[in-house]
């Protein structure tokens, strides 16, 4: 009965949407999802489930900052490991992401078991967890390049271990994978409308 | 046999009589007396020995004419011009006629045949040489071994050979001197290899270093190599310089499929190090071109230094993006929908960031669920793509949290204007 029909003009109206047509019956439509192999897919779908994990562990509404701020955490951790996730074992940066995301898990799990949750010794385990981070830092510093490209070095991971040409690959592939992270969150931000 | 027991004597009178010279040994023939002795055994001798050695085929006619000439004091002019053609089978085969019982050990006739050819490659290399050599007075009156000597004057293993040679046996002999022969065909094969066929291991040892050296350099770099890069390295070819044009196109076609070979350019320095650095900084700018493209707004930029700078804060403010992002995500309410992901997730990959309107159909979770009933009821404007997969799908999952939510659902025409600012506030973010 209610036909809507809407049709690509409409959505090609509007800016940075991909045309398809699509019918809307009532109880019947066809939506066409882009190349569901994609960079793009992958991360999206890995970074729903996280989402929806953390939302499961965490019910209530996050009022304190400390929530906050970590449920900042553990969302950034999801965005990036799912990116990681989606790119593979096919980069450096993505290999050298998802261990230090590990070696972090393991840590941070370690931590947690052996020194409980008390507030007495949480400013300890704060302690651990900066000494271990700068721990996995210490990895072979290629020396050579001007400052700039230590800079690049410390911003991509992983880009410690690499040659100044692979290095720019990999910055390469970097910014493209971030770019779809940022337009993928964007759009989930939108959803959620967020205020 | 007493044929060959004569053969055996005059075998040795003729050793000693310096038979291996064959120009100079009529001549000079030390020993007319014992020639003499041995005419009538030798002529007796000839025949019978002659007709059952089919062994020597062609060969055997000099050596014949050879022992002719030698017990008659060189008188047959025949067996002189043979001596000139076959100065070599003749040397050998007297050397073989040592002991004729010897004979059936003696190589096949092809294989002597073989070894013929093989004689010029001998030190010296020439042919005439050797029968230079062989004309030479001290073959007159030179022992055996000394002879032998002679016979290989450019050789020095030949001749540490050679020198055994008499002691031993005419076997020894035998496979030494084919031994020799074997040697030096290889030792000319073993160089001869590199020139002929280029192969890629001799190449590198053979050719300049620098050739050697980067295509090992780069051989290390391409198993890296992505075919962008390798498509990209191929352009390095430049002109080619100096004589080793032609081996270097030889073996950078050779070599085209495992490593890539770069050549020196017209003018510029072809040490290996400045080549293999050469290389590097053009992969570099490679890549800093494609970093260029990549970055919004840095087209006009150009140098390394700027553009890295470009580069490190666009990463950096896509990271501070995330981040921004990953915090509102955060604080958004955790009991948003659960079944509405799949939809969400073909809405996410249907569209890109700060698409407007589109997603009308859920302006927010919390009014998500509202919003069939907003459909059927028929009053809001926005148009979602997706909509009709509201009727079906919330309505099954949701009806229990349909009534919480439902006064919540109210707003969500309030909420769609607030997308609509919402979605162009996010855009210029971006």
């Amino acid at each position: 009965m209610r036909d809507k029909c809407v049709r690509v003009s409409e959505l090609n109206s509007l800016p940075l949407c991909l045309g398809w047509v699509v019918f809307v019956h009532e109880f019947s439509e066809l939506t066409v999802i882009p190349n569901p192999n994609s960079l793009k897919s992958r991360f999206t779908e890995g970074l729903l489930r996280a989402l929806l994990r953390i939302n499961q562990h965490h019910h209530q509404q996050p009022r304190s900052s400390r929530e906050i701020r970590k449920r900042h955490r553990l969302i950034k951790t999801a965005a990036y490991g799912s990116m990681a996730s989606a790119v593979g074992n096919r980069k450096a940066w993505s290999r050298a992401l998802l261990s230090k995301i590990r070696n972090q898990a393991r840590s941070g799990a370690v931590l947690r078991r052996s020194l409980g949750s008390s507030t007495r010794l949480l400013s300890m385990k704060k302690r651990i967890c900066h000494l271990q981070k700068g721990n996995n830092k210490k990895n072979r510093v290629e020396v050579g390049g001007s400052g700039q490209v230590d800079k690049l070095r410390r911003l991509v991971p992983g880009g410690q271990l690499m040659d100044t040409c692979s290095l720019l690959e990999e910055t390469a592939h970097y910014m493209k994978c971030l770019t779809t992270q940022v337009q993928v969150m964007t759009r989930i931000v939108e959803i959620y409308n967020i205020p | 046999m007493g044929s060959h027991d004569n053969d055996d004597m005059g075998f040795q009178h003729r050793n000693e009589g310096s038979l291996n010279c064959p120009s100079s040994g009529m001549s000079t023939n030390p020993l007319p007396e014992k020639v003499s002795r041995m005419a009538m055994s030798s002529i007796s001798m000839f025949k019978p020995s002659n007709a059952p050695d089919p062994f020597f085929g062609s060969g055997w006619d000099p050596l014949v004419s050879l022992s002719q000439s030698d017990n008659f004091g060189g008188s047959s002019v025949a067996s002189q011009s043979e001596y000139t053609n076959h100065p070599y089978p003749v040397a050998m085969e007297t050397q073989g006629m040592s002991s004729t019982s010897h004979l059936v050990q003696y190589p096949s006739d092809s294989s002597f045949v073989e070894m013929v050819p093989k004689l010029p490659c001998f030190g010296s290399g020439s042919f005439s040489e050797m029968v230079g050599s062989f004309g030479l007075p001290e073959c007159a009156g030179i022992s055996n071994s000394g002879c032998v000597a002679n016979y290989n004057p450019n050789r020095d293993g030949g001749i540490d050979r050679t020198s055994t040679m008499g002691a031993q046996s005419h076997d020894d002999r035998q496979i030494s001197e084919e031994g020799a022969l074997g040697s030096s065909p290889n030792g000319k094969r073993r160089k001869r290899v590199p020139e002929s066929s280029p192969n890629k291991n001799a190449e590198g040892e053979l050719n300049k270093d620098m050739s050697g050296e980067s295509s090992d350099y780069l051989k290390e770099q391409d198993e890296k190599k992505t075919k962008q890069e390798e498509n990209a390295a191929s352009n390095l070819r430049g002109k080619q310089t100096g004589k080793q044009a032609k081996d270097n196109s030889q073996s950078g076609d050779a070599a085209k499929d495992s490593y890539i070979h770069v050549r020196a350019r017209r003018g510029q320095a072809t040490n290996s190090h400045s080549l293999a650095e050469r290389v590097r900084r053009e992969k570099i700018s490679e890549r800093m071109r494609l970093l260029q493209e990549l970055v919004p707004g840095c087209n006009k930029i150009t140098g390394k230094a700027v553009m890295l700078d470009e580069i490190i804060n666009y990463v950096q403010s896509l990271q501070q993006q995330v981040e921004f992002l990953s915090m509102k995500l955060a604080t958004v309410n955790p009991e948003v929908n659960i079944d509405i992901e799949r939809i969400l997730s073909k809405d996410i990959l249907n569209s890109r960031s700060g698409g407007g309107a589109i997603f009308g159909f859920s302006p927010g979770m919390n009014s998500s669920h509202p919003y069939p009933h907003g459909i059927f009821q028929g009053t809001l404007p926005s148009m979602p793509s997706t909509a009709p997969q509201f009727p079906s799908l919330p309505q099954t999952v949701l009806d229990n949290e349909l009534q919480g939510l439902f006064h919540m659902g109210f707003d969500s025409s309030s909420n769609i204007d607030n997308l609509g600012q919402n979605a162009s506030r996010l855009k210029p973010e971006l």
